[in-house]
């Protein structure tokens, strides 16, 4: 008879860390938690544009958009908890969240979601774990990599070549084969409604989009990069929630862009704890996975660490 | 092949209100749902990444995968929302004597 397959979350459940009572109340799911802190959202949203109209005849203008770009990156916090259903407990108010989400940061949300199932069954693990952060090779790479040239890259030709009806062998290992043809509609909308925008702009005159969302998520995407670094990248490569994963403590308002997915390996143990109980869940998980203390600097520090003792090994005669 | 009978699962005491209860019967693991409508049970395996449903989020006739969060509904084993596709393996329930027993 077929049998469950082993999971950090059984794992924790044997061990004793986490009973079956405190999970079940750890799961429990609720709008409102969702709702309060999508005003905050809007209201954020609201105050960094502000800031870009208020600037928009000095330089002023740009670190104006470079803080709207921080909010708009974190969009993708968003729709990582609406791709686990944790935001609201009215399952579809996730898919369209997670939908519009998608939209604002160009990465269409079924097909993260089924990318990200396969980065929750291999983390870390090479050549299965489709998001992956390969650890880079030197610091001109670690700094390549946080410009975020590499990730537009991929990410556009991604969409581009699902739109016209393609997928790489990993994609199709993921992508259960009945969901193809839905992956290529989502990737054709995506771009239709990006070049009606652009029509709409180019017709009318307004490009008040390009200022106020493009340019931003252009600039605040390096800020993004150094979160999704921090969250697995010099962490080792192996099957251990408890090693491969970083949970960063970092301040309110940096847990409030993200969505408490700074509590990352909390969350890789249970993705089914919805984003406003991950703090209770750091509580009862905290002796047992990996915590830095110092937040997303410490973790670049641990990385940047790493580069430059290996560096040191690579020197002619220390090898 | 011996047909189908009902076999006892579980006392009905001993399921957990409206939550899912891991159950065993013979060799076989079962998922009982304590819903609105009544009890429900399917097999507690996942049927698309293998993971026991019985640690999963369960609301009123949805049980979600605690591994990739694919939902299927207990009722008849639709799916529900992606990952999950096929519909998943439900079984008829009734209750007696004080046993929740299954038809398999």
């Amino acid at each position: 008879m077929a049998r469950a397959i082993i999971t950090p979350l059984t794992q924790v459940l044997e061990e004793g860390k986490l009973t079956r009572k405190d999970l079940r109340a750890l799961m429990q799911r609720s709008n409102g938690p969702a709702f309060r802190r999508l005003v905050l959202w809007i209201a954020v949203l609201t105050l960094t544009s502000t800031l870009i109209a208020l600037a928009w005849d000095s330089w002023l203008v740009w670190p104006a958009m470079f803080l709207q770009g921080i909010v708009v990156v974190h969009h993708f916090s968003l729709q990582h908890e609406c791709v686990h259903y944790t935001v609201f407990r009215t399952r579809w108010i996730n898919d369209l969240v997670g939908q519009i989400c998608g939209l604002i940061i160009i990465l269409p949300h079924r097909f993260f979601r089924y990318e990200h199932c396969d980065h929750h069954t291999y983390t870390q693990l090479h050549g299965e774990d489709p998001e992956l952060i390969e650890m880079p090779k030197s610091i001109w790479q670690y700094l390549w990599i946080l410009t975020a040239a590499p990730y537009w890259k991929y990410k556009v030709s991604e969409v581009v070549r699902h739109a016209f009806g393609h997928l790489n062998e990993a994609e199709r290992r993921f992508i259960p084969s009945v969901e193809h043809k839905s992956v290529f509609r989502d990737a054709r909308m995506m771009l239709a409604v990006y070049g009606a925008l652009l029509l709409g702009m180019v017709l009318s005159g307004w490009w008040a989009p390009v200022w106020y969302w493009f340019v931003p998520l252009l600039l605040g995407e390096p800020v993004m990069r150094v979160i999704r670094l921090s969250e697995h990248v010099g962490r080792p490569t192996v099957a251990r929630m408890r090693e491969n994963t970083r949970t960063n403590l970092v301040s309110a308002p940096w847990r409030f862009l993200c969505w408490n997915m700074n509590y990352h390996a909390e969350h890789h143990y249970a993705p089914s704890v919805p984003f406003h109980a991950l703090p209770q869940l750091h509580e009862r998980l905290k002796d047992h996975i990996h915590v830095e203390k110092n937040g997303y600097l410490g973790a670049h520090w641990d990385i940047l660490r790493q580069l430059l003792r290996r560096k040191g090994e690579e020197v002619p005669g220390t090898a | 092949m011996p047909g189908k009978q009902w076999r006892d699962a579980i006392a009905v005491d001993g399921v957990e209100s409206n939550w899912v209860t891991r159950v065993a019967v013979g060799t076989r693991q079962f998922a009982i749902y304590d819903t609105p409508s009544g009890i429900h049970a399917s097999l507690a395996v996942c049927n698309h990444g293998g993971a026991d449903l019985c640690d999963g989020y369960f609301d009123g006739h949805v049980i979600e995968c605690p591994l990739h969060q694919g939902a299927f509904d207990v009722r008849d084993g639709r799916p529900v929302c992606p990952p999950a596709t096929r519909s998943m393996r439900v079984f008829e329930t009734r209750i007696k004597d004080g046993m929740v027993q299954i038809l398999f």
